[in-house]
């Protein structure tokens, strides 16, 4: 199998793509998000399983020239992201070249060593299938043993509580909340030019960092995610305050499934969820 | 300096003493894996070796949302009501020294023009008991701006372990004497010598050279290859110890009444420089990350004779697209 470095390479001598959105490592062997722009740059490229950003949400925030094509190193999980920004009509299948990782699994924070308690949950669900999407593949997938899902416990918990006490649960949770944004910053699903957190004529959400400010924003960020979150676990990584916030979109994910049997991200020909109208949607949830 | 022995008994005597109308004590507990600081919290966590809580204490100071005074119409009359200020005072234990040197940090910028009556409200109000640091991971660079692991900037009272169970326990400030003859008389002064063990050892800062090669590279591509990765979230800002950026607003209860806010705000964020007309001055990244590193190391330092920073290395820690500020300054400063 071709190596990352190699295709990288290919890539950007033959001018195929502008550049490449990749992982390198910093000057104390920490992985980081990286733009590789010429040949000398794609031997810094490298991934293993402290390669946890998200890259998909670069292809947003950078400007990808109309007409070109940019290259992504990307994981099973964030190509679901790429998949979901074309069905979105965010980027066009041709403006990027997917070089999707055989994956061995990604630890929850960059400086954790790669074991069962700290590999992400996510990984449980996706750790042996391969790139579903992609222009190349590279790296080898190594077996890893599956973490345990504990979020799964709360969730359950969390069914069973009475409305006031999952209240209590999220007060306790988003009054830790300081607006920072990592959340939506992070987010590939978060693109709009301007959220409507920043709206102000009129305010729809309440700005302050105060109870009433942190349900209207943590909420509606959450709404925002109905049957459009692809389950990368980013926003929860990048929370600085440890709010679990992939409680209520993985939430979100089971009802899209359950009700809709629809999960977003899985085919780029694939109509969105909240995009289609089909006269068979089950209507039973709505009281 | 005055230098005392206490030992943990003696601490926690002293946390249990303190009468709870009067005092908050906050101190460093563990919540999960990471660290916090938690007001009085029943296991509060004295340890050279705990790394650094995952925001800084900042928001006991300058907190994340502050009502500055409520108004409201009655017939054609609006009134003005102050917000109650809680005169209870803050005892903060076990302070990082990177923590505790924010506090002269942000003072200068709440005194410079304007004098912050609740930022100096709540530090009057306070003690800050510094602990000695022997944790340092990448991220640390406290010894390149000027501090190290016994620095006593910024606290009233430090603490330095010495023997098993015990702590050199030294008197920083008049505060800090004032507290130590109130609630610690009966302390036996220290006359021997303490051990200090330094292991950090990052390069210090050259500060002239880094601020005015920043001075002189407005334009640089260290800025965009920083910026184009950078998401534009505040994590960085907000746990920092040094950032003291904010927003004002006004948040109405009805038509009639309402409250004036000073809310945390940040330079990364794309609205932060976003005027009415639509014109944003600062309106890629690349310029936001150019106005963070800046204003830490060159617009405050020739304003204050110091860096916007002590080296807590938090912003780097939690960055989620892995941006070393350190790498960044080192840098500029080895160039």
């Amino acid at each position: 199998m071709p190596d990352l470095i190699e295709i990288a390479k290919g890539l950007l001598e033959s001018k195929e793509v502008s550049f490449i959105i990749g992982y390198t490592k910093d000057r104390f062997g920490r992985v980081k998000p990286y733009i590789a722009k010429s040949v000398e740059d794609a031997n810094n490229l490298m991934f293993d399983h402290h390669s946890i950003h998200n890259l998909a949400v670069y292809l947003t925030r950078l400007k990808i020239p109309e007409n070109g094509r940019v290259g992504i190193v990307a994981k099973s999980c964030d190509i679901k992201a790429i998949i979901a920004l074309i069905q979105e009509n965010q980027i066009k299948r041709e403006q990027v070249y997917i070089i999707g990782m055989n994956c061995s699994g990604v630890v929850t924070h960059s400086t954790d060593e790669w074991k069962k308690e700290n590999i992400q949950i996510k990984c449980k669900y996706c750790a042996d299938k391969a790139p579903m999407l992609y222009d190349a593949v590279a790296g080898t997938a190594e077996p890893f043993e599956q973490p345990d899902d504990t979020q799964e416990v709360l969730m359950q918990k969390l069914e069973t509580m009475s409305s006031a006490e999952r209240w209590d649960f999220w007060a306790k949770e988003f009054e830790k909340c300081i607006k920072c944004y990592a959340c939506r910053q992070v987010c590939p699903m978060c693109y709009c030019e301007q959220c409507l957190a920043e709206k102000n004529q009129p305010q729809w959400i309440t700005t302050s960092p105060t109870p009433a400010g942190n349900f209207s924003w943590n909420i509606i960020k959450a709404f925002h995610m109905a049957g459009r979150c692809v389950g990368c676990h980013e926003c929860e990584r990048a929370c600085p305050m440890g709010i679990p916030l992939t409680l209520l979109t993985r939430k979100m994910g089971m009802v899209a499934g359950k009700e809709f049997n629809y999960r977003h991200g899985m085919a780029i020909d694939q109509p969105t969820l909240v995009g289609s109208y089909n006269f068979n949607d089950n209507e039973d949830f709505i009281k | 300096m005055k230098e005392f022995i206490i030992n943990t008994d003696e601490i926690a005597n002293l946390i249990s003493s303190l009468p709870a109308d009067k005092w908050d004590i906050l101190a460093p507990a563990k919540d999960g894996k990471s660290f916090d600081y938690v007001l009085s919290s029943d296991k509060p966590i004295i340890n050279s070796e705990a790394p650094p809580s995952k925001i800084s204490f900042k928001e006991y100071f300058f907190p994340k949302s502050e009502t500055l005074f409520y108004y409201k119409r009655e017939a054609n009359e609006i009134s003005l009501t102050e917000p109650k200020f809680a005169e209870k005072k803050l005892l903060v234990l076990a302070a990082k020294p990177c923590d505790a040197a924010s506090l002269p940090i942000l003072s200068k910028v709440f005194n410079w023009d304007y004098k912050d009556e609740f930022f100096n409200k709540r530090v009057n109000n306070s003690v800050i008991i510094g602990l000695s640091c022997a944790y340092s991971d990448e991220s640390c660079f406290c010894t390149s701006v000027g501090l190290d692991r016994n620095n006593t900037k910024g606290s009233d009272i430090f603490l330095t372990p010495f023997n098993d169970k015990q702590y050199v326990l030294s008197v920083v400030s008049d505060k800090g004497d004032s507290f130590v003859k109130e609630f610690l008389p009966n302390l036996t002064e220290f006359t021997g010598t303490k051990e200090t063990k330094e292991f950090i050892d990052n390069k210090p800062f050259d500060y002239k050279k880094t601020k005015d090669w920043i001075a002189a590279n407005f334009e640089n591509k260290i800025w965009a290859e920083t910026g184009e990765v950078c998401i534009g979230c505040a994590q960085c800002a907000f746990v920092c110890p040094t950032c003291h950026c904010f927003d004002i607003v006004d948040e109405n209860c009805d038509l009639n009444c309402g409250r004036r806010i000073k809310n945390w705000d940040a330079c990364q964020f794309g609205v932060f420089t976003k005027h009415a007309s639509g014109h944003n001055p600062r309106n890629s990244q690349e310029k936001r990350y150019r106005q963070r590193v800046s204003h830490k190391f060159d617009y405050y330092y020739e304003k204050f004779g110091e860096v916007l920073c002590t080296g807590c290395g938090r912003c780097t820690r939690g960055c989620p697209a892995g941006i070393d500020i350190g790498e960044i300054v080192f840098s500029i400063s080895n160039q």
